[in-house]
């Protein structure tokens, strides 16, 4: 039990920053999602309102969360929930990634394992590590919650369905650690399986029924598969019940005594899916940094490319369905005419251009990726290795921007072709699959830029690099996606590059736009590359 | 011996911050020998090969590699250079043979057949990954890699660190094979038996600066001889000669350490002292070395 409470208490003290920093930002954002509704919304009428307008478009609750009526707690649950329980989410799987397998990758692991302590003793303080986390979450959530205005039964309990799926993924992460060799590897499937259950009860809840009076949506069963799902189904501000969440309970139980069963019994440093062994010489690819760079990326470039490719399929497949349940009823299709008197906003466009607005954040994230690895390979010491042969900066950064730029056209190409193949197949016309890749297309400038800025940020700052690659990423994630909710100055919102991304095929292509985004990015890696080559190697 | 050195740095000085890592460290290689370069952990010795690479900057001083500059000429002096840092880090996704082939690649290939003698030689499984190497088996790699193709200058930090004795001896092999090809090798190593095997010169760092340089017989020079004599019966007349060290009793002999200057004066007394026995034997490395490192800052 000392021991237990000494790994512990070194765990806690190693994350008291980061854990610090997740918790504050989650219950900032809370704060800011709960405060703008009461003071942009206060008007019970102007509620009704834009509640019955998402849930006439199928698109905003896929995108959002499930419309649950009109009460400002009801309003604020639905717009922020879904997005606060995958932060949560992350939060718990990076948590339990970083004391697992990325101990054990480094050796550290090894360090703690020969001292006497029972081989599940670390994985069982990381699991309590992530319970205690998400306690103190749903404490400062629902602070957060009630000092923005919302009522205290209701916000209790929406802070709890937050807990829950951050409890959930705890485990989920204990789990898929055991399984996986590396802390890379595990941190990539975990993530993919938070992003998973968003799309899951996003699926769910677009397919779901309308109530008469358009205040709410009855999710399908579908939604229940997903964790996130069942924090919805406590409907915190109109018929709270916590029954719910003892599906999140009994997951985070049942997963984490498999995940310290699993580690009880297997070697140190060995995983379900086993090292294979390669090639004993290189291809011709592999001879050159931008083969380096390339093979760096392949497999990452892969996990995005299936996310982008599955989330055009949802797309192209899912949106004549929804029309099609939008034209079969009357008051929602009442609505919608009133809405868009020319016609134009025709529900298949707007629901595609919503989800491929995502596929732009997903681009950014993989092009963001590859610029990050260069930080890895400086702070681990390969760049020592290969800068130390005649390739210069200039060349390993620009092969490496290369394959940045790379990802992020072929993931939104993949994503904008996925969606015109899926609208194909289920009766679209085959002009749809240009059209659409078009689109998705589209996206890139605005992701090149987030590339660039990395870049950037690596050759001036490169300590800082990681965090604010994904920091800035995020920011302008929430922007883009919360920035009119918020109140945020336009002059603000248009900081961030999807801010002047045209949301093709609903609005004509600015070319002036792309044009600038283009050359924003180009002279940020040409600053970045010069910069660079002012400054010492930092591990 | 060429007349301008292969590796010189004078009055290098690098900071980080307000710590002062070398101060003022003056290195002269020559071309066609091995030279080693030692020193205590933390006196600079990573630090003045990172500069000497252009992978860091110097803050004042000069530093010359093929009478270039390594900060603004780096990529031209890595044409003719091989490098082996002292903690090798891989890329955990490529096999060890695919990392050989990437790093030789990058200098202009290697030639197979010597690539092969040295996995051969050095005993590496190329197609493992490099995520499953031990430290060892890492540095291997990075050893062959930089074998497999011929450099001018060869910089290696500790190389030989995680190796067992007979991988040791493997690479004293091939350090030996690139100097008679004419290469120059610089040696960061604290095996001192690798050192005075392989190393024609040394220079010794602590703190930053160079306390000691030359080849080892004129090291040994000026360090002092242990003697051990038997038989003398007035102990002071040895005591009390300038130069003499750390007298002691040891049965029925006597043990002193003594300045190479102060050996005639005590050869004279010892044999006016009528001695029955005496043991003369120069510096070892390893009291050179103690003497060197642990001098208290």
């Amino acid at each position: 039990m000392r021991a237990f409470l000494t790994i512990l208490g070194t765990q806690l003290r190693r994350d008291r920053w980061v854990l610090s920093f997740w918790i504050a930002g989650i219950a900032v954002f809370g704060l800011a999602v709960a405060a703008a509704i009461a003071g942009q919304f206060a008007d019970e009428a102007d509620r009704a309102a834009i509640v019955a307008i998402s849930v006439a478009n199928p698109a905003i609750v896929f995108a959002r969360g499930l419309p649950d009526g009109s009460s400002l707690g009801g309003v604020a649950f639905f717009t922020g929930f879904a997005f606060t329980a995958v932060l949560a989410g992350l939060m718990s799987t990076f948590l339990v990634v970083r004391h697992s397998r990325a101990d054990e990758e480094t050796g550290r692991a090894e360090l703690l394992g020969a001292t006497p302590i029972a081989r599940s003793t670390t994985l069982a303080a990381t699991i309590v590590l992530g319970a205690l986390a998400n306690l103190v979450l749903v404490a400062l959530l629902a602070a957060a919650y009630v000092a923005g205005g919302l009522p205290l039964e209701g916000s209790l309990t929406a802070a709890l369905a937050v807990g829950g799926v951050g409890l959930v993924f705890v485990s989920v992460a204990a789990v898929v650690a055991q399984a996986m060799p590396s802390g890379r590897g595990a941190n990539g499937a975990s993530s993919a399986l938070v992003v998973g259950a968003y799309l899951l009860r996003g699926i769910g809840d677009a397919l779901g029924t309308p109530s008469d009076d358009l205040m709410r949506v009855t999710p399908s069963a579908i939604s229940w598969l997903s964790p996130i799902g069942w924090g919805q189904a406590t409907r915190p501000y109109t018929e709270p019940t916590l029954l719910p969440l003892l599906l999140s309970l009994a997951a985070f139980v049942v997963l984490s005594g498999w995940a310290i069963a699993l580690r009880s019994s297997r070697d140190l440093g060995s995983s379900l899916v086993p090292e294979r062994t390669g090639r004993a010489t290189a291809r011709l690819g592999g001879r050159s940094v931008v083969g380096l760079a390339w093979r760096l990326q392949r497999a990452t470039l892969l996990g995005w490319l299936a996310g982008s490719v599955v989330l055009g399929g949802l797309a192209g497949g899912l949106a004549p369905v929804i029309a099609e349940a939008v034209a079969d009823n009357a008051s929602l299709s009442a609505l919608i005419a009133r809405l868009t008197p020319g016609g134009s906003g025709d529900t298949t466009e707007v629901f595609i251009a919503a989800l491929l607005g995502i596929g732009g954040i997903l681009a950014g994230a993989a092009g963001v990726q590859a610029v990050l690895r260069l930080r890895a390979e400086e702070a681990e010491g390969r760049a020592e290795l290969l800068l130390a042969t005649p390739v210069s900066r200039v060349a390993w950064v620009g092969a490496t921007s290369l394959v940045a730029a790379a990802s992020v056209i072929i993931v939104t190409l993949a994503m904008g072709l996925a969606t015109g193949a899926a609208l194909f197949r289920s009766g679209g016309a085959a002009d749809d699959v240009l059209t659409y890749a078009g689109a998705g297309l589209a996206h890139a400038p605005a992701a090149l830029v987030f590339v660039a800025v990395t870049a950037l940020i690596f050759a001036v700052a490169p300590r800082v690099t990681i965090a604010l690659g994904w920091g800035l990423l995020v920011i302008g994630f929430v922007l883009g996606q919360f920035g009119e909710l918020l109140q945020v100055p336009e002059w603000l919102q248009a900081v961030s590059p999807f801010f002047h991304t045209s949301a093709a095929p609903v609005v004509e292509l600015d070319v002036v736009a792309v044009f600038v985004l283009l050359g924003v990015s180009a002279a940020g890696v040409a600053v970045a590359l010069v910069a660079l080559r002012r400054r010492d190697l930092t591990t | 011996m060429s007349p301008t050195p292969l590796i010189e740095t004078s009055a290098l000085t690098k900071r980080f911050g307000r710590a002062t890592a070398l101060d003022g460290l003056d290195l002269s290689v020559s071309d066609g020998e091995v030279h080693g370069f030692l020193g205590p952990n933390g006196a600079g010795k990573s630090t003045t090969i990172r500069v000497l690479l252009g992978l860091i900057r110097r803050t004042s001083g000069s530093a010359h590699v093929f009478g270039l500059d390594p900060w603004t000429d780096a990529q031209m002096i890595h044409r003719d250079l091989a490098y082996v840092p002292g903690d090798v880090s891989l890329w955990p996704g490529l096999t060890g043979g695919e990392a050989i082939d990437l790093l030789t690649s990058l200098r202009g290939g290697a030639d197979p057949q010597r690539r092969a003698e040295l996995i051969e030689a050095f005993e590496l499984d190329p197609r493992k990954k490099a995520r499953t190497y031990s430290k060892g088996n890492r540095q291997k790699v990075a050893l062959i890699a930089a074998f497999a193709r011929p450099a001018r200058l060869y910089i290696f930090d500790e190389p030989s660190s995680g190796l067992d004795p007979v991988m040791e001896s493997v690479f004293r092999q091939q350090v030996l094979r690139a100097r008679a090809e004419g290469a120059t090798v610089l040696l960061s190593s604290h095996v001192l038996s690798e050192v005075e095997q392989l190393c024609d010169r040394v220079t010794i760092i602590r703190d930053g600066v160079v306390v000691e340089s030359g080849s080892l017989d004129e090291l040994r020079h000026l360090s002092r001889t242990s003697f051990r004599v038997a038989g003398i019966a007035d102990v002071d007349a040895v005591r009390s000669i300038t130069g003499v060290h750390d007298v002691h009793a040891v049965g029925g002999s006597v043990e002193f350490e003594v300045d190479s200057d102060a050996i005639p004066a005590v050869l004279a007394a010892v044999a006016q002292q009528r001695a029955t026995a005496v043991t003369a034997a120069p510096a070892s490395l390893e009291s050179l070395f103690l003497r060197h490192y642990s001098v208290t800052r």
